[in-house]
């Protein structure tokens, strides 16, 4: 029930024609990034990210933040791989496990934040901090390499020549838009971030909701976790360092706003999408890699910058006084 | 006789130290548009928190709603029970729809897990209608009016069947227009037999739109009273127990100019502002909210400098890009909203008042903190700020106390010209004449004060000339000895933009 006026004009929109210009630029000096192929290759390195980053979306709508996801998803794979090596290598048990544990540890974020009413990024850094801890002294930074066949097997399928990993990501999507839309859950993730006196005021138990938003931000790092181990077929408990600034800046570039209350999954998806294309495009042109995260700073400070700056002229068109 | 809707019997409330309310009994009647007046501190707040579920009474008292004693342990309950509360903040949600807004809260309180947006956006259109009134649903409430969004949240109350809606100062950010389109919503809420508590501090929208008052003071019951009982003297002496006149100022001669402004303009705010500020002179500029009072003083301060035009401090032309530059040329400005915009209210009394002069309290290197003192304790003193500790909180003064830290934080600049805008809005009428007091004391000292407001009283009692803007404009100029409040609130209403009148002989 969005006017097309308001879709132009929204900040997804112009994040969207970014996607396109820097993509037609891309294409222009190396043909190959517009193949199938490429694309395919590229959604499902980035598969990860994109689950992620629909549980920071609601995070981040509710007036959230979380830090630990990066902490979180390192430790689910090496739970997950564990549990593939050591107990079982079914498949849906190993899903289960994976989405278990993140319930859990997003839980315990949801459980402090919401209970305790300590600030979600005072929190997640705590919780960050003891996750990493804990994993150092389990895994002494060693790999697991002895991932079972089967397993691998499940990473490589492509139905409808599509890697399976990305319908994970689509139906992660399509999840957290039902959700968002449709339950008086994620009505009360909006209600919350735009104004939480209001929410309470109104009868929104407030707390229930942000014990399900770091939940849910959890279960969707667990779930992430299995797909990454369904990828790489190896866990490195070390390759998540500094992965959720990666999460929280997709969510940014969406046009979900670090204040709460705004955001949407199409914009996620864009932001993802951006993600991607930088960090591919910039690969096939040859450009070193610490340009990527340069560009990606950078984009992200133009596109708040601009917004900032839009608001603020919006602002001042409301104070005008007629004048004769 | 109507139906008794709401009765409130023998309620009080003690906070620790303080009985906020002592034994409060009134009844609210169907269909009436019921007042609740009172000075800031009378009890009103307590009492609308009561109501609201969001307080509980001491034991002893009983509140009953269509004949049946009700308990609420929570704003839900009362809400249920048919009691909405319209908070100063509305209690909307900026970055949602009207729709979701007024509807939302019927899908909660029917526990849905999937909400029907069809139902949504139904029960919004009806509501909207039923209220008279032209809103966008699906427009964002954050993008519309303060009005509209009052409006919003009336709707709101509306859909859950409220049978009584109480408006916590429900016009206190509105234009005169938009005044008169909220008096319609709510003669047509009446016509549905609802109930509307109207709390507010200004008399002539109580005498033109309730039909009986309650009157409390310092938590104790003063009687309710039919709307053809009371004037405004003898409500103001329910309120405050004493009588307050307007004493309207002598005419005095004023001749050294110290602020001139000539042909002031800034596209979309105000137009070809002119007028001199004399040495110890109390200017008054009034006019409705909206006609670019608070602009010009802005500009002047250099908050939003104006297009084009001349400014003239003491004969010498000045150019004010910043408020900086006022300052240093001896400019001080109180903002209308000191909360947000004049006070730092978790820092000390202290510290507020000298953070316009840290530059001067600095030694070689730190902030010397006897002369700090000296300088807090100093203007403590000279402005009677009570209780007249340094060091406590400004979150925990009264209105009038914090409006006086505010004046004395400008006035440790040495200042010589005071711009005040609403000089005592949201302040309770006691400590109202008090800051009248300060500001006529001020000016006996010399100071020019140009004083923006739109409490005619206030205007007429403290002004030596009275300028009234309309529409960007300045329409009219008066003495305070040969005017009345018709007068003024016709050219504020009326006035010619082309011309200025001269009531001045």
């Amino acid at each position: 029930m969005i006017r097309m006026k308001t879709i132009w004009k929204s900040k997804e929109m112009s994040m969207f024609l970014i996607l396109i210009i820097i993509s037609l630029i891309i294409t222009l000096k190396n043909p190959v990034f517009l193949s199938v192929e490429n694309i395919l290759d590229m959604l499902k390195s980035n598969v990860v990210l994109g689950i992620m980053a629909m549980g920071m979306l609601v995070v981040i709508i509710s007036g959230g933040i979380d830090v630990s996801v990066g902490a979180m998803i390192a430790a689910i794979t090496v739970i997950v791989g564990n549990f593939l090596v050591h107990i079982s290598n079914n498949i849906l048990l190993s899903f289960l496990v994976g989405g278990f544990a993140g319930i859990i540890m997003g839980g315990i974020n949801g459980l402090l934040v919401s209970m305790l009413e300590i600030p979600p990024i005072v929190v997640t850094l705590g919780t960050m901090s003891i996750i990493n801890g804990i994993m150092l002294y389990y895994t002494n930074g060693n790999w697991i390499n002895d991932i079972p066949n089967n397993f691998i097997n499940f990473g490589t399928k492509t139905p409808l020549g599509i890697p399976i990993q990305i319908y994970f990501f689509f139906g992660a999507a399509i999840l957290t838009w039902f959700i968002l839309k449709y339950t008086l859950f994620g009505r009360g993730v909006y209600a919350i971030g735009g104004n939480l006196l209001s929410a309470q005021r109104i009868g929104y138990n407030v707390k229930r909701i942000k014990l399900l938003v770091y939940t849910l931000m959890g279960f969707l790092t667990g779930i992430a976790a299995v797909v990454h181990t369904s990828i790489m077929k190896q866990v490195d408990p070390n390759a998540f360092t500094g992965f959720e600034l990666q999460v929280i800046g997709a969510v940014v570039l969406g046009g979900a706003n670090v204040a709460g209350g705004m955001g949407s999954v199409w914009g996620t998806i864009v932001g993802v999408l951006l993600m991607a294309v930088i960090n591919n495009g910039l690969i096939l042109m040859h450009i070193p890699t610490f340009w990527q995260r340069f560009i990606i700073g950078l984009i992200i400070v133009l596109a708040v910058s601009f917004d900032v700056i839009q608001r603020k002229r919006s602002e001042k068109q409301f104070v005008r006084v007629d004048v004769e | 006789m109507q139906k008794v809707l709401l009765s409130v019997e023998n309620i009080s409330k003690t906070f620790p130290g303080v009985k906020a309310l002592d034994g409060i009994s009134f009844k609210v009647v169907e269909g009436e548009v019921h007042g609740l007046v009172g000075e800031n501190g009378a009890g009103k707040s307590t009492l609308i928190k009561i109501l609201a579920g969001v307080e509980q009474p001491d034991e002893g008292g009983r509140i009953v709603l269509e004949g049946k004693a009700v308990k609420f342990t929570s704003a839900l309950d009362s809400a249920k029970a048919g009691i909405s509360v319209i908070y100063q903040d509305f209690s909307l949600f900026p970055n949602l729809s009207v729709a979701e807004n007024i509807a939302i809260k019927d899908q909660i309180e029917k526990k849905k897990s999937v909400v029907n947006w069809r139902l949504i956006y139904s029960m919004a259109r009806r509501t909207i209608e039923k209220l008279g009134v032209e809103i966008d649903l699906d427009e964002q409430v954050g993008k519309l009016s303060v009005a509209k969004q009052q409006l919003v949240a009336i709707a709101r109350a509306l859909a859950h069947n409220a049978k009584l809606i109480i408006m916590d100062e429900p016009t206190s950010a509105l234009s005169k227009n938009e005044v008169e389109a909220l008096f319609k919503v709510i003669r047509s809420l009446k016509e549905e037999g609802i109930a509307v508590l109207f709390v507010s501090h200004k008399l002539e929208e109580l005498f033109e739109i309730t039909d009986r008052m309650t009157i409390l003071r310092d938590g104790k019951y003063m009687g309710t009273y039919k709307k053809e009982e009371l004037d405004e003297e003898r409500l103001i002496s329910l309120m405050v127990g004493r009588k307050i006149d307007i004493i309207r100022k002598e005419k005095k001669e004023f001749n050294e100019v110290v602020l001139e402004v000539k042909n002031l303009t800034k596209r979309g705010n105000f137009k070809d502002i002119t007028f001199k500020l004399h040495k110890g002179e109390i200017l008054g500029i009034t006019g409705l909210v909206g006609a670019g009072r608070t602009e010009v003083a802005q500009a002047i301060f250099g908050i939003e400098p104006a297009d084009s035009g001349e400014i003239y401090v003491e004969g010498r032309k000045v150019e004010i890009k910043s408020s900086e530059d006022a300052v240093k040329l001896g400019i001080a400005y109180v903002p209308e909203n000191r909360q947000t915009q004049g006070l730092i209210t978790r820092e000390s009394i202290k510290n507020n008042i000298v953070i316009t002069v840290l530059k001067r309290l600095v030694g070689r290197m730190l902030i010397n903190p006897k002369k700090k003192d000296e300088i807090a304790i100093d203007w403590i003193k000279k402005l009677n700020i009570k209780p007249p500790y340094p060091d406590m909180l400004v979150q925990n003064l009264s209105g009038g106390n914090q409006q006086r830290v505010v004046i004395a934080k400008w006035l440790a600049t040495n200042s010589k010209i005071l711009i005040i805008d609403e000089p005592t809005n949201g302040i309770d009428v006691g400590a109202k004449s008090e800051i009248h007091n300060l500001l006529k004391e001020l000016a006996s000292k010399g100071m020019a004060i140009l004083m923006i407001s739109s409490e005619l009283p206030e205007v007429l009692s403290l002004s030596d000339r009275i300028l009234v803007m309309r529409k960007g404009r300045i329409v009219a100029e008066f003495e305070p000895d040969n005017v009345t409040q018709e007068m003024i609130m016709n050219a504020a209403l009326l006035g010619n933009n082309s011309e200025r009148i001269n009531y001045t002989k």
